[in-house]
């Protein structure tokens, strides 16, 4: 079964990869470019709104220096792109049975649903990893073709873990979704919203003081790249806070599909 | 033993109607139908043997094991054929029953034969199939794994006559092997010409369970009487029922004394008088007017 879903799902992954990957080492590409354009880049960013400068922690970072470009650019997208892709692909991967009717013929097999519901989630689990996996070496490559600029690899390492971190929570919550709903429609819309949502009151949470409290409501927050790149560590609250959210969805999708009734 | 036992199942949902108490035991190596219209309660009986959906209440066994302790593996011997068969559509024929096949110990043998037998082209994509050939990868995937007992919800709908009679054949071979068979179904005439013994199922509970021939043969009998030019007769005896007048001609089913409705007949001049086995859907009316 494990096979079947993996199969089911290379598609989409290898194309998200694709992507992800392209625009990665594209972004990486332009450093050498961009760095060399320091001057106006400076001016360039004064002439920006503050309050975007705050969204996009480029008040904390500097983005002249490749760490900082990493953690401006690169970064937003695999956080973003890459919680996308984990919410869909765990928003569908249960729903889609019912959605389709096809849990009928699963079910009257020898298998539990808790098998069922393992075999699904070690899927997600694999091609959440694979998906960081591709977008590290692709950083690499990057960084290579722009080596006489230094980075700090520590910093990109736990860029990475947080990243992944994230990925998971968003994919155990779409995960959850996905075993309460019946269509993927809603199972998918509901994952996507909540991504895009969060990463809005990430960035609100930023520009303004008043909305901070937003913080613990977004994981986007939980996961910001400036205090990690300028403290190398991610904050263990958050990290806890994000451990947290995953078990508990895990736990309570396998609590909620274990007394489903399945009807078709 | 009983491969299937069922004791006051009862599965209740929000809004509408489920089944209440349904108690029945189905022995091994029969053919057991269970009829009823749609919404009577048939899918929902299965699904709930199946451990798909919950009971309310109530409980029931296959194989002696509980159905939803024991689900896995009671479901090792189980085949089931769903009433509308849905498949994943990136599939072709091959890739779903090799992959139905994976969870059981399957010989490639069987597979072939079964296919062939139901003229089945494996190598088609399931989303490409017509609604009769889908019903196929549905028989040849609830068979595929030899099992003990095979859940039927009506399993003839799509497929043509001449289909519907080999499938019967596959059947009645695999009952001669001891499978036993829980045959779903609202078409009557294939339940007669199929099973040992009925269940009849209405608004969500069980009326009667009792076999084909007795329900056929030992009570009802089914009457046509065509009367001459301005003869009638009423009939008022106790036994008759669903009397229906058309003309000069009167049907109805009589379940009382052979000879009160004979004397009654004596009486009046007739053309034509037939008296005949009721066919099961008679009977069924009979148990759906009450």
């Amino acid at each position: 079964m494990f096979k079947r879903e993996w199969k089911r799902n290379a598609k989409s992954l290898v194309i998200w990869s694709a992507v992800l990957g392209g625009l990665v080492l594209l972004t990486l590409s332009i450093f050498p470019q961009f760095a060399e354009q320091q001057k106006e880049v400076t001016k360039l960013l004064q002439s920006l709104p503050p309050a975007m400068v705050k969204a996009f922690g480029m008040d904390q970072l500097s983005i002249g220096d490749l760490t900082g470009y990493y953690g401006v650019r690169v970064y937003t997208m695999t956080t973003l792109l890459g919680s996308v892709y984990v919410a869909m692909l765990a928003a569908n991967i249960v729903a889609k049975e019912e959605n389709d009717k096809t849990i009928e013929f699963l079910l009257a097999k020898p298998i539990t649903r808790r098998e069922i519901l393992t075999n699904k989630w070690l899927v997600v689990t694999v091609n959440t990893l694979i998906l960081n996996a591709v977008s590290l070496l692709v950083s690499f490559v990057g960084f290579q073709m722009a080596e006489e600029y230094d980075v700090s690899f520590k910093a990109v390492y736990l860029l990475t873990l947080a990243t992944v971190l994230l990925h998971f929570t968003f994919a155990a919550v779409a995960f959850l979704l996905s075993t309460m709903m019946r269509k993927t429609r809603n199972a998918s819309s509901f994952a996507l919203g909540l991504v895009f949502v969060t990463y809005f009151m990430s960035m609100m949470s930023s520009i303004s003081d008043d909305l901070s409290f937003l913080k613990y409501v977004s994981p986007f927050k939980y996961v910001d790249a400036a205090p990690i790149i300028n403290e190398l560590q991610i904050d263990p609250l958050y990290m806890v806070l994000m451990i947290v959210i995953i078990s508990v969805s895990i736990v309570s999708a396998y609590a909620i599909y274990r007394k489903k009734d399945i009807v078709v | 033993m009983s491969i299937v036992h069922v004791n006051e199942l009862t599965k209740m949902y929000k809004n509408n109607r489920g089944i209440e108490q349904v108690t029945f035991s189905i022995e091994e190596g029969e053919i057991f139908g269970f009829i009823g219209p749609n919404g009577a309660g048939k899918s929902t009986t299965i699904r709930t043997l199946l451990n798909f959906i919950y009971p309310t209440s109530g409980s029931a066994t296959i194989f002696g094991k509980d159905i939803v302790k024991d689900a896995k593996e009671i479901r090792r011997h189980v085949g089931y054929l769903p009433s509308e068969v849905h498949y994943y559509d990136d599939m072709k024929v091959i890739d779903l029953l090799m992959y139905s096949a994976a969870f059981y110990k399957v010989s490639d043998q069987r597979l072939k034969q079964l296919a062939e037998r139901l003229d089945l082209d494996i190598h088609k994509k399931i989303e490409d199939l017509s609604f009769g050939n889908r019903k196929k990868v549905g028989i040849v995937q609830a068979l595929l794994h030899e099992p003990k007992l095979l859940i039927l919800d009506e399993p003839t709908g799509g497929l043509d006559p001449l289909m519907q009679h080999t499938f019967f054949e596959v059947l009645l071979e695999e009952r001669k092997k001891g499978v036993t068979i829980f045959f779903s179904s609202h078409i009557l005439s294939e339940v007669q010409k199929l099973c040992d013994r009925v269940a009849i199922i209405k608004e969500g509970k069980l009326i009667q369970v009792e076999t084909v021939e007795y329900l056929t043969k030992n009570h009802l009998k089914h009457v046509t009487v065509v009367f001459e030019e301005g003869q009638h007769v009423e009939f008022d005896l106790a036994g008759v029922v669903n009397k229906e007048v058309n003309g000069n001609e009167m049907t109805m089913l009589y379940k009382g004394d052979m000879n009160e409705l004979i004397a009654q007949l004596h009486n009046v001049r007739i053309k034509d008088v037939s008296i005949s086995e009721p066919s099961l859907e008679d009977v069924f009316m009979h148990y759906y007017e009450k």
